[in-house]
């Protein structure tokens, strides 16, 4: 089975963020770049399918600037992936998500793909509309919030499950197909460190710059701001929970004033 | 000009091994720490990732990293605890004198076997009654035709309770002195082999320290590694290569132990504003910083001067030396910012400073250290 999986580079929860200079955009200077946690989850599910079916391949495919999306891409090499193609967007900094599909699909239609998989949403802006457009540029069906994704080789069709409402959905379907998983269902594997270094090693495909007009009939970010600094807090040192009730109780009614 | 970027393949390294240690590692470092317990889920995933046998080249199973590499990895490990670091990264020790004094066949039995699995060695060179003066060793090792029989016990081993395998420094004749010492591969298998018990410790109470005696122990004269009498200056070349690897060790420690106080003292307030904004809280944040600072700068020289090939002795005893007094000065003074807090269990700088207090000891003693900077220092000006 050829599988491909869609990657993107996303800032480590633990970076501290802060605007760049024009105030449009996140400074990418002072962050550390890292694959986004709903496609850990893709990229987990592409290699136990990988794993499960002797001879396939996956490749990864990710979209952006450098150095951060080959540096996604080699995370996902380290990871297990077999190949990487790197899709230019040269300086753009925030790309319209329908751009972003159209560029992938461009990117995508050469490689054979019988399946793609990729996070649900990203893990910065959380948006989540690439998957179903990449779906409709690439002519396909696709699925969306998957936790659990089969292959039926006997009846020739996936077989996948999704997260709704106070339940599951058992779903089928033929390839291909673009499936956009949940985070973290099946507990990403790390890559070891020969893998890592090993990864360093592998060419990676470069797609030239594609045309990223922002503004051109497209949304456009327009300002970047983090949120006001919170007012301090106030700790209440405490023996017992019912001691903290009390401590609280009387704050909230003497200083606070939220009770008569 | 120096460059002290690091590469892209050191830049990833330093992520796993951060991702390790902060995920893995720290959620379990105070349990350890008060139950001494010795985590071997833990070690094993080490295993798995490449983490345990670094200086191993790959064709016999390890990671194949220089110097500069797994000091990197040392002390992101040591940031989240410095008693699992030390068993994690024993087997680099127990393993160098092979690597070193090994011929192409010894390094073929001996370390593809054992890198294949998750196992420890542990390096036995220090006795009950000393550690520093290494030419003064009691074990004895006596050929018999085309064996050795070893006899004598060796102390403060780490990961003796648990390893499969030992390289042994034991006399020919005590009377040569150093002339006399050699160097064994002894399997834990071996009839006459025991490994003692845990000993309790002040601190890297995460890690295991043992006994091992050797009563009539023969071993095949196919596992000395060089020849009799070689085993000396094997021993002080191992350390060589290992030594720098615990400055990073201790400068993990310390930089834990800053990161603690700065965020203690942002948040604790005194006379109506945070701690920080006391000049003599300030002060002590400056001190420790700039002290991890040239500690890490120490050890990255130090290891880059082994990377190209030179022995690096002077340069890793100042890099040991400087780094591990550093981490004990910074966790003291971590443990002062917190104050009366910092002296309770609860909090978790009074772990770093007994775990800062043993990488003074270990791997060379600091002032076996400052006798060999000098001696290096003097020699330059003869």
């Amino acid at each position: 089975m050829e599988i491909v999986v869609c990657v993107k580079p996303v800032p480590e929860g633990e970076t501290r963020l802060r605007a760049s200079a024009d105030g449009a955009s996140l400074d990418p200077e002072a962050v550390k770049f890292v694959l986004a946690g709903y496609d850990e989850s893709a990229v987990e599910q592409a290699l136990l399918l990988k794993e499960s079916l002797p001879g396939s391949k996956v490749h990864a495919v990710s979209l952006g600037p450098a150095p951060r999306t080959e540096e996604v891409l080699r995370a996902a090499i380290a990871l297990g992936c077999d190949a990487a193609t790197w899709v230019d967007s040269g300086p753009a900094a925030s790309p319209d998500p329908i751009d972003v599909a159209r560029a992938l699909a461009a990117a995508l239609a050469p490689l054979p793909h019988d399946l793609v998989l990729l996070g649900k949403q990203a893990g910065d802006d959380e948006e989540g509309l690439v998957p179903a457009a990449l779906a409709e540029f690439l002519g396909v069906p696709d699925v969306g919030h998957v936790v659990d994704l089969r292959w039926d080789a006997g009846r020739s069709r996936f077989t996948f499950r999704r997260a709704v409402e106070a339940g599951q959905e058992t779903w089928e379907a033929p390839a291909p197909l673009v499936v956009a998983l949940q985070q973290a269902w099946n507990d990403p594997r790390t890559a070891k460190l020969p893998a890592i270094l090993k990864s360093r090693k592998v060419p990676i495909a470069r797609v030239p710059p594609v045309a990223l007009v922002p503004g051109v009939g497209r949304s456009q970010s327009v300002r970047f701001e983090l949120p006001p600094p919170r007012s301090g807090a106030r700790l209440v040192d405490f023996q017992t929970p019912e001691q903290a009730a009390e401590k609280l109780v009387k704050l909230l009614r003497e200083e606070a004033k939220v009770f008569p | 000009m120096p460059d002290f970027s690091l590469s892209p393949e050191q830049e990833s390294l330093r992520d796993l091994a951060r991702k390790f240690a902060r995920t893995e590692m720290a959620p379990h470092a105070a349990e350890c720490d008060r139950t001494a317990r010795f985590p071997e889920e833990i070690y094993r995933k080490a295993f798995e990732l490449g983490l345990m046998n670094l200086n191993v080249p790959t064709e016999y199973g390890g990671s194949g990293l220089g110097v500069l590499d797994q000091c990197l990895i040392v002390e992101e490990l040591a940031y989240a605890c410095g008693g699992m670091t030390t068993s994690i990264i024993a087997n680099c020790l127990a393993l160098e004198p092979i690597l070193l004094g090994g011929t192409p066949e010894q390094k073929e039995r001996f370390l593809k076997p054992f890198c294949a699995d998750y196992q420890f060695a542990s390096f036995a060179l220090t006795e009950p009654s000393g550690g520093s003066d290494a030419g003064a060793l009691r074990t004895r090792a006596r050929r018999e035709g085309d064996h050795y029989v070893l006899d004598g016990e060796k102390c403060f081993i780490t990961n003796a309770p648990h390893a499969s395998l030992y390289t042994v420094f034991a006399t020919v004749d005590p009377a040569l002195r150093h002339k006399g010492v050699t160097a064994f591969v002894v399997p834990r298998t071996t009839e006459g082999v025991t490994p003692g018990k845990d000993e309790e410790k002040m601190g890297h109470r995460a890690s295991s320290t043992g006994t091992v005696r050797f009563d009539g122990a023969r071993v095949p004269a196919a596992n000395r590694l060089g020849g009799e009498g070689d085993g000396f200056s094997l021993a002080m070349r191992t350390l060589d290569q290992t030594r720098t690897p615990i400055g990073s060790l201790a400068t993990g420690i310390a930089q834990a132990a800053l990161d603690h106080a700065a965020a203690y003292a942002l948040k604790r307030h005194s006379f109506g504003k945070p701690i920080a904004e006391h000049q003599a809280i300030q002060i002590k944040l400056a001190n420790m910083a700039q002290s991890i600072h040239a500690a890490r700068l120490l050890t990255w020289h130090a290891a880059w001067k082994i990377d190209r090939g030179e022995r690096g002795t002077l340069e890793s005893s100042i890099a040991k030396c400087f780094a591990s007094d550093a981490a004990l000065h910074v966790a003291d003074e971590a443990l002062q910012t917190f104050g009366g807090y910092g002296y309770m269990k609860e909090y978790p700088v009074e772990k770093l400073l007994r775990d800062a207090k043993l990488t003074q000891i270990y791997e060379g003693a600091n002032e076996i250290q400052r006798s060999v900077i000098a001696r290096e220092l003097l020699r330059s000006y003869e």
